[in-house]
Formats: structure tokens, C-alpha cells, sequence
């Protein structure tokens, strides 16, 4: 080694120094090498077949189906981007490339390339992500190290309890709010690097988590930060690992899976249905997540809705029946839901599932935070007929971050409404819409047909069968043994 | 001495059968369908265990020391209370009430009528040709290009990017949107077909098809004739697939 490079060695060593002290502890490895080499030609002929309708022919983001899709898909041409092993402001490893290329972006559009792509496929694609990058920055610093994530800890009460204090100590809830439904104070008007309005992400949707929701993934995701966005990251805040593993499991422990069902089970209770919708009573009844779409049937088509699944519990007792439908919203702004049932159920056949049509009118309960309970007849998007509420009452509101209305009505139907019986399967659809969102109208966000079901309980006909076979066999086994045995004795 | 364990090897030989039918086979199979094949491999297994008498003696022997009461105690209570629970409970589960949605019928491809409404004029189903599949390559590419972008600005939040009926917005829909990579559906159906259920959509449905629950749109309220053969140009060419087409000449059927 010659003096001068000893020198410049020496010099470097005493700049870094300082830096390296204040630097956060993350321990990193050398990036892997790139495994396929580019073929620019094969890179854009599969860019513009699978990529440009949303990326844009030159990857400024600008596809034709940009317009119609939240998030916007990414502009390349700043080369910054989210989900990445690489330390925050950095630019993302070509694995990172190729993972998010092959996994998707879940609660986007940004779809899974695996199932379609071969291997090969997916690296030419990384390298024409690339080549859009218009600083040239790919090429000046590419990422040489990445952060190692290493194993998860055991996830115990213990370290969730942990992670539940730094979220409060270090301020995650103003921006995710206090249960993590994006509902924080500083979660208003937040824009990211490309100007666009950004929310914070709600934590018990993880299905929605763009970067996956594994305790590894959100592990890393606020470790390495979301470049681009208000989302940093959070080494400096809390360099320990150990700590922001405890961070990511309580974050994994607030989310839970969708869970979708064909069937709106009511349970029967005996007592009162309690008014407040934060009662035992409900907690117990168990629900059901009915996931819901843009309604881009009928003009005006509504293509980014706010809201992408609306949770229902339901209870009954000898009088009446009530639904209890939940959902989250990070902006209280003036949500309404509605609840669709047909006018008249006619076994299998059943209203046009928009507002009914004009042979099979539907009966629509609207709840709106505003204006609370109004009701209407429809036989069609065009012709609503409002009329009286009748014997149907709600109540509602919003908490934490989540909306909670009580729809009740009494069992019996009165002039143009379904009677609900116990074992009786009645067709409901649901509407809601985001006033903070500019949904009105037909502007919303709608199911096609589900059942509610006021489920009786369990018939004790129902264990007639089961007894009867069970004791027939024991019967029979009994009588064998016994036959079995004298003979046995016989011939000895 | 294998004799000794031949009610075992049986009873092992049916549960194996079992989970390979259950979880090797992709996709699962209906349970009326595994029950056909159960109830054989049992008839299967009896019939070869009783063909030989030795065999059969050795399969029962196990049995019989249960019920003349020379097994263990454990062992004679295990079976003689097992037996009952175990058919107890396979009752339970075939009687007790589930409370799943009833059963919905749904024609997925009904016969197409043989006329419909198009934007006020009537169209004959059966002479519906695409005019804008041209022999020439550059026009139909032209033509091909522009019905991506109207898919892309109009289909794909429900047939989804690549056009597997898993977009954005499909999980909410059921029916679910066709998947046009699915050999069961554009590919085998005729482009007068395809015409037909995208101008009309899913009110435009005959009862069988259950019209009220499909959230395919009416297109021709939405796009022009031309836009509407332009889409299903780019359906096929995007998904990989060719129109189901009769042959003259041939006088059947080709893909
Ligand atoms: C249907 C629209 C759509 C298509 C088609 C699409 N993307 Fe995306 N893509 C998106 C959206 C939306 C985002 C941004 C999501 C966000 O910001 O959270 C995105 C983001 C990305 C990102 C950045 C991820 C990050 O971590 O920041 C990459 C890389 C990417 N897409 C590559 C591709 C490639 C390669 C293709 C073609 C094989 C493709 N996309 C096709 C919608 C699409
Ligand atoms: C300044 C506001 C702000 C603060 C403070 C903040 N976040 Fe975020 N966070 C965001 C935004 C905005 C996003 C969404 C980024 C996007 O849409 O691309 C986000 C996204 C995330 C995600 C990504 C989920 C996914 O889609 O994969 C995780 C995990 C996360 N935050 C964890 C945390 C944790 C843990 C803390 C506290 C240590 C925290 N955040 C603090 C604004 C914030
Ligand atoms: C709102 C969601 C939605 C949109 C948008 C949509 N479809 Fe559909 N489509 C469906 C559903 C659901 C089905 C399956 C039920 C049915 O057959 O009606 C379907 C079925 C179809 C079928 C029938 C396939 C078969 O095997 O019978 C075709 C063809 C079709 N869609 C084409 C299109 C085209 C072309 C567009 C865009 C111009 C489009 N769809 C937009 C929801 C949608």
C-alpha cells in the first residue's frame, strides 16, 4: 500500500468517525450480485406488454389506468422507492426489485408478476425499471450494502406489551392513531414525494400491507422506512433491534385476517339487544367481513373508493333484530352506510343488486352520520321513493377511529318488508360511502347479494340421529360380545 | 410374523387412501366424489382380506379378542366405546344443521338469444363477426393496442392485470369475474358470444344465469360498438387465447 493511500485512509478514517458514532446500529451485509444479465431488448418488449397501461410508456407513472387507481402507480423516472432492504434514502437492491416485481404490492394494483412471469422475465423487467431512472442515480450509487433482518424473537405478551409502549413513546399513534387505524392527528393532508395526498396505513387491515405483514416485513418496512413517503425511518428513534422487534409485533398483533363470509349469522339472545354497540353482548356475537368494490357499473362510476370492507355482527331475540356494522376510517368526515334488503325475498330470485330494478324493488336503510336514519324503496339507481322509517330505529357513531351503527327492526315485516324468522335466510347487500372521500350518490363503494340469517338454536331433533345410531351400535356391540363370550366359554 | 397385524395394515392401507385422495389431489375433489371412492376402497380392502380364509381369521382375530374379552381391558374399552363415538359423531356431522347459504343453480355460458338490443337497434346473434379481426397484421395490432387501453381504463379492476379475473376490486363480486386465462371461458366461446355478454352484461342474462347477481356492466351503455370489439380483440391477445370459430369448409367445430 503506497503512503498516500495510507493517508487518504487515515483522513477518511477521522471524517468517518464522527458520522459512525452518531450512525445507527444496524448491522448490514454486502448486496448480493445481480444472478441474469440485462437484455434491454426482452426488458422493454415485456415492460410495454404487462407494465406501460399502468407505469407509462416511459415509467413516469402515467399509464392510461393511472387516473383510475389509488395509489397511483409509481413514477420510475426519480428512481425512489418503497419497500426495500436498503437503508433509508437509498436506493433499493435489484433483489428488492425483483421481490416486489414478483410479490405485488398488497392493497394495490400493483399485482404478483410470479404466477405470470417466468424468473428470467421478472430480472429483465428489474433492469428496464432501471433504465427509467432519469438521474442516472442506479449507476452513480447503487446500494452496496443491505440491512440484515435476521430471525424474529418469539413474539410473547411480554414483548408486545413492550412495543405497545414505544408505540406511545415514540409517537407512531400521530400519525397511525391510538389503535392503529390511520386515524391520528397528523394524519390529515399528508402528500409524498410525488405531490400525491398519502394516508397512514391502518394496522388491522393486515392484508393491505404493501410490504407484507409478517413480523420480518414490518420489521423492515419502519426500519429501512418507505422512501418517498411521511413514513421514515426509525433506526435513529429507537436504535436497539431488540426494541423495534417488540415495535413490529405489537404492529402485527393489532392486525387480523379478513375473514369473509357468505352468511351473516344472528345469534338469538334472550334479555334486551344492548343500545351500546361497545357491549359484551356484541363482542360475543362474532362477525363476519363482507369485502367491498368501486361501483363502476352505473355512470357515474366511482373508481377509488375509500373504503374496501365493512364488518357486521348481528343479534335477535323473540321481538326484534339488530345489526351492528363497523368500519374503519382514518377521517371521521360524514360516512353513510346503507343496508340492502329486497322488498319481497322470492326464493332464489332476487333484486338487480344496485338498488334493485324495476320488477324486484329493494328496501334501503341509510344511516348517515349527519343526517342519521332515512329509509327508501328503489326499483333501480334512477327511481327512489323515500319513505317513513316505520318501526326501524338506529344509532351510531365515532370512535377511535371506527364507525359503529346499530340497525334494529322487530322481527315481524309490516307493508313492504321481509318478515325475518328464525332459519330463515334473508338476501342483504351493503353500501357505504365517504363523505371526507366526495361520495355521494352512486359514488360509493357496494356488495353483491349475502344472506342474514337470524340462526335458531340448535333443534334438539338435531341430536336424534347421532344418539340413536351411537347407542343402536353400542346395543349391537354389547349383544355380539355377550354371544361371543358364552360361546367362547363353551368351547373351552 | 405379518398375520398378526392385518386388521392394522388394513385400517392403516384406508386411512392412507384417504389422505391421498384428500390432500395430494389438485383440486380437491367434491366429497360426494371422495365418498364414491372410499366407499370402493373399503369394498376394495373387505373383499381382498375375506378371499383368503387364513387372511381373513388373522384380520378378525384382533376383533374377536375384544369381544370374547381376552384384549386388555383398555383395549375393550377403547373399541367398544370408540366404535359408537366415532359413528355418533360422523351422524353429527352429516345430519346436524350448518346454516351454509342455500344452494344457488347458476348457468355460467346460457345459450345466447337470438337477438338483442344494441344501442336501439336489434343485432342478429348468430351472423355477429368481429369486424376489426383483419387479416392485416399492422390494422388488427392497431386495433389490438387500442382495446387494451379500454380494458385497462375499464375491465381490469375486476379481470385484473393480467387478466386472471383477480383484480382489485374481484373479491367483492360473486360470481367472481371470469378468468380469461381459464381454458372454460373466452377460449372456448365464439366472439359473437363474448359480444353478446359485453354489450349486455350481467342484466342482460336469461334467468338460469342468476342476472341480479352479476356485477359484469352493461357495456353498451358505457362504450361504442367499436370500443366493445376493440376490448375483445385485446381479451384474446392479452390472455394468450383464440376465439372458438366454425369451420366452413371442415363443417366442425376448431380452436
Ligand atoms: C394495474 C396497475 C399496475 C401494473 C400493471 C403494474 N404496476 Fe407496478 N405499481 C402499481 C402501483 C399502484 C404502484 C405503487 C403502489 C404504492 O405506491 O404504494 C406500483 C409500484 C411498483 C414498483 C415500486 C415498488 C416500491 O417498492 O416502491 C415497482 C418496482 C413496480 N411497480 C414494477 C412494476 C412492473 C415491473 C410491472 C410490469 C410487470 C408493473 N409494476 C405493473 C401498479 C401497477
Ligand atoms: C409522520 C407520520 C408517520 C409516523 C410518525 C409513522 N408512520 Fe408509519 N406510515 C406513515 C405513512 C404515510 C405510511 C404509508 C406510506 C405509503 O402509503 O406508502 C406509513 C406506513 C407504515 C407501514 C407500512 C405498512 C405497509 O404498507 O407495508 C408500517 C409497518 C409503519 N408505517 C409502521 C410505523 C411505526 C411502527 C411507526 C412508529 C415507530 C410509524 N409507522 C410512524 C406515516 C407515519
Ligand atoms: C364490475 C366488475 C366487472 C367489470 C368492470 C367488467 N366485468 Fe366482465 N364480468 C364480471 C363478472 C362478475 C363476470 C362473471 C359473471 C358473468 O358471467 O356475468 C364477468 C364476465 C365476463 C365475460 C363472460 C366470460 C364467460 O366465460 O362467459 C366477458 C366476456 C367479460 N366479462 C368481458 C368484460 C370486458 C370486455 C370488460 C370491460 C369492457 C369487463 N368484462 C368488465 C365483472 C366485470
Amino acid at each position: 500500500m503506497r503512503s498516500t493511500d495510507l493517508l487518504a485512509l487515515a483522513l477518511a478514517a477521522l471524517f468517518a468517525a464522527p458520522l459512525s458514532a452518531d450512525a445507527p446500529q444496524v448491522p448490514t451485509e454486502p448486496v448480493k450480485p445481480t444472478p441474469v444479465a440485462a437484455d434491454p431488448e426482452a426488458g422493454r418488449r415485456l415492460y410495454d406488454r404487462y407494465c406501460t397501461q399502468c407505469h407509462g410508456a416511459e415509467g413516469k407513472g402515467d399509464g392510461p389506468a393511472a387516473e383510475f387507481v389509488y395509489p397511483r402507480p409509481r413514477d420510475f423516472t426519480l428512481a425512489i422507492f418503497k419497500v426495500r432492504t436498503t437503508l433509508s434514502g437509498q436506493l433499493p437492491t435489484d433483489q428488492d426489485l425483483f421481490h416486489i416485481i414478483s410479490e405485488g404490492l398488497p392493497g394495490t394494483s400493483m399485482p404478483a408478476w410470479k404466477k405470470f412471469l417466468t424468473e428470467n422475465e421478472r430480472w429483465q423487467l428489474v433492469h428496464q425499471v432501471k433504465a427509467f431512472d432519469s438521474l442516472g442515480l442506479f449507476n452513480e450509487e447503487p446500494a452496496k450494502e443491505r440491512v440484515v433482518i435476521g430471525a424474529a424473537p418469539e413474539v410473547t405478551p411480554a414483548l408486545i406489551a413492550k412495543g405497545k409502549e414505544l408505540y406511545q413513546q415514540k409517537k407512531c399513534w400521530q400519525c397511525h392513531g391510538q389503535y392503529g387505524r390511520g386515524d391520528g392527528p397528523s394524519a390529515q393532508g399528508m402528500k409524498d414525494e410525488w405531490g400525491f395526498p398519502i394516508r397512514p396505513v391502518n394496522f388491522t387491515k393486515g392484508w393491505r400491507f404493501r410490504g407484507g405483514d409478517r413480523i420480518e416485513d414490518i420489521y423492515r418496512t419502519f426500519t429501512t422506512g418507505f422512501n418517498g413517503t411521511p413514513m421514515p425511518s426509525f433506526v435513529d428513534a429507537i436504535p436497539a433491534a431488540e426494541d423495534r422487534w417488540a415495535l413490529a409485533a405489537f404492529v402485527k398483533s393489532l392486525s387480523r385476517p379478513q375473514k369473509n363470509a357468505q352468511v351473516l349469522k344472528a345469534g338469538h339472545i334472550t334479555g334486551e339487544i344492548p343500545a351500546d354497540p361497545y357491549a359484551m353482548e356484541w363482542e360475543q356475537a362474532g362477525f363476519a367481513d363482507f369485502p367491498l368494490a368501486g361501483q363502476i357499473i352505473k355512470e357515474p362510476r366511482w373508481f377509488k373508493p375509500a373504503h374496501d370492507v365493512i364488518t357486521a355482527r348481528a343479534l335477535y331475540n323473540d321481538k326484534e333484530i339488530a345489526l351492528l356494522l363497523e368500519w374503519d376510517d382514518g377521517t371521521q368526515g360524514a360516512d353513510q352506510v346503507a343496508l340492502q334488503l329486497p322488498v319481497q325475498p322470492a326464493g332464489n330470485e332476487k333484486p338487480y343488486f344496485i338498488l334493485g330494478d324495476e320488477r324486484r324493488p329493494v328496501d334501503i336503510w341509510r344511516w348517515n352520520a349527519q343526517t342519521g336514519l332515512t329509509r327508501a324503496t328503489a326499483s333501480g339507481a334512477a327511481r327512489q321513493t323515500p319513505r317513513g322509517a316505520g318501526n326501524l330505529s338506529a344509532q351510531g357513531g365515532y370512535r377511535d377511529g371506527q364507525y359503529r351503527v346499530i340497525l334494529r327492526r322487530p322481527l315481524k315485516g309490516g307493508e313492504g318488508e321481509v318478515a325475518f324468522e328464525p332459519g330463515g335466510f334473508v338476501p342483504i347487500a351493503f353500501q357505504l360511502q365517504d363523505g371526507d372521500n366526495g361520495e355521494e350518490g352512486l359514488k360509493m363503494a357496494l356488495s353483491t347479494w349475502y344472506y342474514l340469517l337470524p340462526q335458531p338454536p340448535m333443534p334438539l331433533s338435531a341430536w336424534f340421529w347421532p344418539l340413536g345410531i351411537g347407542f343402536l351400535a353400542l346395543g349391537g356391540e354389547l349383544w355380539l360380545a355377550r354371544r361371543m363370550r358364552t360361546s367362547a366359554r363353551r368351547a373351552a | 410374523m405379518m398375520a398378526r397385524y392385518t386388521l392394522y395394515l388394513a385400517v392403516a392401507l384406508w386411512l392412507a387412501i384417504l389422505a391421498g385422495l384428500k390432500y395430494l389431489i389438485h383440486p380437491p375433489m367434491p366429497a360426494s366424489v371422495l365418498m364414491i371412492y372410499m366407499t370402493l376402497s373399503t369394498l376394495g380392502i373387505l373383499l381382498f382380506v375375506a378371499a383368503d380364509e387364513a387372511r381373513f381369521q388373522a384380520f378378525l382375530a384382533p376383533l374377536k379378542s375384544v369381544f370374547e374379552g381376552r384384549a386388555p381391558l383398555a383395549a375393550q374399552v377403547l373399541v367398544l366405546a370408540g366404535i359408537p363415538l366415532l359413528l355418533g359423531w360422523g351422524a353429527w356431522l352429516r345430519t346436524a344443521p350448518t346454516w351454509d347459504a342455500p344452494f344457488e343453480p347458476r348457468v355460467v355460458h346460457p345459450e345466447p338469444p337470438s337477438s338483442f338490443s344494441l344501442h336501439g337497434r336489434r343485432i342478429e346473434t348468430a351472423n355477429l363477426k368481429n369486424p376489426l379481426r383483419l387479416p392485416d397484421p399492422v390494422q388488427l395490432e392497431k386495433y389490438t393496442q387500442e382495446g387494451k387501453t379500454i380494458y385497462y381504463q375499464n375491465c381490469f379492476f375486476c379481470h385484473g392485470d393480467a387478466l386472471a379475473g383477480d383484480g382489485h376490486f374481484a373479491n367483492a363480486f360473486s360470481p367472481i369475474p371470469a378468468n380469461f386465462r381459464d381454458v372454460g371461458t373466452i377460449s372456448m366461446l365464439q366472439e359473437s358470444f363474448v359480444f353478446w355478454r359485453v354489450a349486455t352484461g350481467g342484466p342482460g342474462l336469461p334467468k338460469g344465469a342468476t342476472p341480479w347477481l352479476s356485477a359484469m356492466p352493461v357495456w353498451q351503455n358505457l362504450l361504442t360498438e367499436e370500443e366493445i370489439w376493440k376490448a375483445i380483440l385485446y381479451i384474446y391477445a392479452g390472455s394468450g387465447s383464440t376465439p372458438r370459430t366454425w369451420d366452413e369448409e371442415a363443417g366442425h367445430e376448431k380452436h
